[in-house]
């Protein structure tokens, strides 16, 4: 180990004594270009494989209709009504506009729900409770004078729905987008050695070694397990070496705690992601993990430092962390909800008094672009949970919580506007620090100036705030362009899943998580560069701080959750190991051979069900 | 659930917002990137606020001045330092024409792609058109006297040559505060105005040419001088009978005061103004000053002495480079360009066979009047110039150009209060002009 760092000195060394042996200049000279073209071909690869697979359809039920017609349910939560923009359109009067929810759970047992006001539904000629009623196979459903008939898959087609369901990796092997992330970590790791002063080698090159050593064991662990989606922990990886070049550049003594945070990080992801698994479970913890985030929210306001005007710090047993990056996750979690849950007033009741409370107390700490992000967030989930007065109501929160986030315009923010814009005319003022990103932002070009050769790290908050202009300085505006597409990426990817989503609460969750991460993001960029004004907020996985971190790792759990691709997601269980669909499998694939074709749009083509009466198809 | 789907796209609007911004952002870079990497805060260009990187080397290579981690640098030759002093001006920032902080960007090496990474890290190299060999040799002719040189070529409007003094060796300043200093850190080549005297006739006479149609077969008589209206415009000599050229050649004060007053101020004016005397020029982004020409009344002395190069005429060194190099070239200036190769935008003075006649003529004065033996071996068209300066002193004017294809230059040297233009500033030129055949 001795020898090895004494020869990496050495090799080194000729840069410290200024002799620069030309091919050395060279070769790092070289690297810069190399660096976009790697990045590139890792987004490239994840996206390629992420966005373009298509989902074949998937049905998971029937319901025969009184007009003659056969609906087929697509969905795991479906909604019933005369509203036309419910999954099954009833044309009955007396029906309100969403009748009935019928959500169906990884076991294949269906529930139905009965939301709408007035007449009310029965199955079989019983009252559906307020708990919901169990739906069987060919049960008969009551709603005034219409009468509906469910069916529920059979064993065979259920097969057939797992043989047919994609997996990763036909289009690219799923360990490829790592080997990208390898290349892009060594050529990152060769500037830093290059650039960084002496007593900082061994620690650089230990920590990049561990990283990817990391990453390695990841996809080996997933793959013995059968998993085979890993875009979006590639992204992620890719992020993070951005951020430990970051690490590695303005503070490098730190680098290992920072391979240690990133290891704490993949732990609550893979944690938060096992758990996500029970909806049931999830559902459970809701309550009680919103006030655990209240009560972390009330301690910060009592008890919370303040660094650089806002008061958004706790300091523990001399660990510093910023309570609002868990509330983050807990405020999604509690935002998603089953669609059972979305049409419930009481719910929403609750849901927007914790948004207020959330907001509100961010304000009250100062910390403008954190309740930003929240309140976007909010505008988000609100979105996409709001049903019929559902929207008045929210809109009605929605004014009030910009009020509160009227409050929070202290002093040091209305600064902040103030300068939006006319950084140039106080350049050693107000416009300290954005000018100085831009100068070094113009500097690095577009290939940047090399990994630890800039200067910008070396101006306050360059690590958290202005990290965007760090890494055009050192790494190059074409790779800063990537980490911001990675997080594009990976809301694409989330908005593409959500076509295929089969439950309301990871379809939620899932987009409020991206959208989160890039108003987050967008913040953060813009405000650096004066084209927003300052608010302070972190670029998520790049910017150095431990919380920030280790809350992106989680939302990636929410993220991955939508991944319903066949042994893609470890969040997702795989229907196959709940039944012996495995024996109908393997006859299936033994009669009728490869049919994996997946481009059929015709339900018909997937059932043969020729002596019923074919559904009106979608 | 389908509603939920639907809704979820709306997500991608945020992520619109990202590329539009970036979108933005990456135009701002692309039109202001240059200014903002000159901000003198930016430690990978300026170290504490003085310019850290860069070269620059005259024409053929030879470095005039280097910076580089804190440690800066000029010529090695002291006379090269002393004569490249207001081209190249100073680290210190004392000069502000020089080289160092006209072309500041291109010494940080800024391009939009690299950034200002280099494989050396040394920032960008500057070549100047200037010959550094050529200013020495102007420098050590000015010997002493206070002034400007200009040499460049007509055909591709480089400035080969351009020397101001008084200058110092930048690499050790002395104290300025003394007489002998005064204007040191102005380059008199672009940014000082001065009585042009009889070299201004050459305006006068294209003015002329292009509009009074029998100026060839006239005869100006001289008698020592001219009365006009109450005053006496007095000549330098007595010169009887001449036609135009032999008036030019003497540079007979009584024949362009006849010329003036049936120009008229405001034709003599225009003309001045359409030769680019009267504005500021851009020289490679220097801008140099502007001259002014004052109009003066008809029939009084003032008209006369406005179109003899007097009254209160005043233009700079620049201008009348540019102008030579137009008669030259046929009427075709060429902007004066500082750096090697530059692109160089053209403008017409004036007509062709103009021009023509005016080479003639200039070539005559030489063969008439100055005498080819100053200049041995140069086919040289010049006119000269005494300007008076009111307080019995004159600063002496030599400006022209060669007429060798080989050879395309065009010159103008400027003593100030140097006495007579022929005596002091021809010499100048002679030894300038040399030194630059030679080279060839």
């Amino acid at each position: 180990m001795e020898s090895f760092l004494q020869s990496l000195n050495s090799f080194f060394a000729q840069s410290d004594a200024g002799a620069f042996s030309p091919f050395l200049n060279y070769l790092v000279y070289f690297t810069r270009y190399m660096l976009p073209v790697a990045a590139i071909a890792i987004l490239l690869r994840c996206s390629y494989s992420m966005l373009r697979e298509r989902y074949e359809p998937e049905v998971w039920g029937y319901l025969d209709l009184p007009d003659g017609s056969r609906v087929p349910l697509r969905n795991w939560e479906c909604t019933v009504g005369k509203a036309r923009s419910s999954d099954v359109v009833l044309d009955e009067a007396s029906a309100a506009g969403t009748q009935l929810v019928l959500i169906r759970d990884e076991y294949g047992n269906w529930t139905a729900y009965d939301i709408g006001r007035g007449g009310g539904a029965d199955i079989n000629g019983e009252i559906i409770p307020e708990e919901g009623a169990s739906l069987e196979d060919s049960d008969q459903i009551s709603i005034g004078k219409s009468k509906l008939r469910f069916f529920n898959l059979t064993e065979q087609e259920r097969g057939i729905i797992s043989e047919r369901r994609t997996s990763p990796g036909k289009v690219i092997a799923p360990g490829a987008m790592f080997r990208f992330v390898t290349v892009f970590q060594f050529l990152v790791m060769y500037q830093l050695l290059y650039f960084c002063e002496e007593q900082y080698r061994a620690q650089i090159a230990l920590s990049f070694a561990a990283v990817c050593i990391i990453m390695w064991l990841y996809f080996i662990i997933m793959r013995t397990i059968g998993r085979k989606g890993f875009e979006v922990e590639a992204l992620a990886f890719f992020l993070s070496t951005i951020g430990l070049a970051v690490c590695a550049s303005s503070t490098p003594g730190n680098m290992l705690k920072q391979v240690l945070l990133l290891l704490a990080g993949i732990a609550v992801f893979l944690i938060l992601g096992s758990w996500l698994r029970d909806l049931k479970r999830v559902k459970a913890m809701i309550i009680p993990a919103a006030a655990a985030a209240v009560g972390l929210l009330a301690v910060n306001i009592v008890f919370g430092s303040t660094i650089l005007g806002a008061k958004n710090w706790l300091n523990i047993a001399g660990f510093s962390f910023q309570p609002s990056e868990f509330v983050k996750i807990v405020y999604i979690y509690a935002g998603a909800a089953t669609m059972d849950r979305l049409y419930k007033s009481k719910n929403l009741l609750i849901y927007i008094a914790f948004s207020a409370i959330c907001v509100g107390a961010l304000a009250i700490m100062g910390d403008f672009g954190t309740a930003l992000v929240f309140f976007a967030t909010f505008l988000v989930i609100s979105f996409m949970r709001s049903g019929n007065i559902a929207t008045v109501l929210l809109a009605v929160t929605g004014a009030g919580l910009a009020g509160f986030l009227a409050l929070s315009i202290k002093p040091h923010i209305a600064e902040r506007f103030a300068t939006w814009g006319h950084i140039w005319e106080d350049v050693n003022g107000a416009g300290f620090q954005q000018t100085r990103a831009l100068s070094a932002v113009a500097s690095g070009g577009l290939f940047g100036l090399g990994a630890g050769n800039g200067w910008l790290h070396s101006i306050v908050a360059a690590d958290t705030d202005l990290v965007f202009g760090m890494v055009c300085e050192e790494l190059g505006v074409l790779v800063a362009f990537c980490a911001v597409a990675a997080i594009i990426i990976l809301a694409a990817f989330a908005v593409h899943n959500a076509s295929q989503g089969r439950s309301a609460f990871y379809v939620i969750a899932g987009c409020a998580a991206v959208s989160m991460m890039m108003v987050q993001l967008g913040l953060n960029v813009f405000g650096s560069l004066d084209i927003l004004p300052f608010t302070g907020v972190t670029f998520p996985f790049v910017s150095l701080g431990g919380s920030s971190l280790i809350s992106c790792w989680a939302l990636l759990a929410f993220i991955k959750a939508t991944d319903t691709r066949k042994s893609a997601s470890f969040i997702i269980k795989d229907p196959s190991k709940m039944h012996d669909w495995n024996e109908f499998s393997e006859r299936e694939a033994e009669e009728s051979g490869q049919a994996e074709d997946g481009t059929e749009e015709d339900t018909r083509d997937l059932f043969d069900r020729s002596d019923e009466k074919r559904g009106r198809g979608r | 659930m389908k509603k939920i789907k639907n809704r979820a796209y709306f997500s991608m609007f945020i992520a619109l917002g990202l590329v539009f911004g970036l979108c933005i952002f990456s135009g701002k870079l692309f039109a202001d990137g240059k200014d903002w990497v000159m901000l003198r805060a930016n430690q990978s260009v300026f170290n504490e606020g003085v310019l850290d990187t860069g070269t620059i080397t005259d024409r053929n290579g030879v470095v005039l001045a280097h910076a580089g981690d804190g440690v800066f640098s000029y010529a090695e030759d002291e006379t090269v330092r002393k004569a490249c002093f207001h081209a190249v001006g100073d680290y210190a920032g004392n000069v502000g024409t020089g080289a160092i902080s006209a072309f500041n960007f291109k010494l940080a090496g800024y391009d939009f792609i690299n950034g200002v990474a280099s494989v050396t890290g040394n920032g960008g190299k500057v070549k100047l058109s200037i010959d550094s060999s050529l200013n020495a040799v102007a420098y050590k002719a000015l010997a002493g006297r206070k002034g400007a040189v200009l040499v460049s070529n007509y055909e591709t409007g480089e400035i080969l040559c351009m020397v101001s003094t008084p200058a110092y060796d930048p690499s050790n300043p002395p104290d300025t505060s003394t007489p002998a200093y005064e204007g040191v850190y102005m380059n008199r080549a672009l940014g000082a105005t001065f009585t042009p005297g009889s070299v201004f006739k050459l305006i006068t006479l294209t003015a002329a040419i292009e509009n009074i149609p029998d100026l060839y077969t006239r005869t100006f008589t001289c008698a020592g001088g001219v009365q006009v209206g109450a005053d006496f415009v007095h000549c330098t000599g007595t010169h009887g009978q001449q036609t135009i050229e032999q008036a030019l050649a003497n540079s007979c004060n009584s024949a362009f005061s006849e010329i003036s007053q049936e120009l008229g101020a405001d034709t003599i004016y225009s003309y001045a103004e359409k030769f680019g005397f009267l504005k500021s020029l851009n020289v490679s982004g220097i801008d140099t000053v502007a001259g002014s020409v004052e109009k003066g009344e008809a029939g009084t002395s003032n008209l006369s002495w406005m179109g003899i190069g007097q009254y209160n005429d005043l233009i700079s060194p620049i201008a009348m480079l540019r102008f030579v190099s137009a008669i030259a070239n046929d009427g075709l200036a060429k902007e004066p360009v500082l750096l090697k190769n530059a692109r160089s935008s053209s403008e017409r003075l004036m007509q062709s066979d103009t021009a023509q006649k005016i080479q003639e003529m200039m070539s005559y004065n030489v063969a008439y009047a100055y005498g080819k033996g100053s200049f041995p071996n140069l086919d040289i068209c010049a006119k000269t110039g005494t300007a008076e300066v009111g307080d019995g002193t004159s600063h002496a004017w030599f400006v022209g150009f060669l007429n060798d294809k080989d050879n395309p230059l065009a010159f103008t040297v400027v003593i100030e209060n140097g006495g007579g233009g022929l005596v002091n500033a021809g010499p100048v030129a002679n030894v300038v002009l040399q030194a630059a055949v030679a080279e060839k």
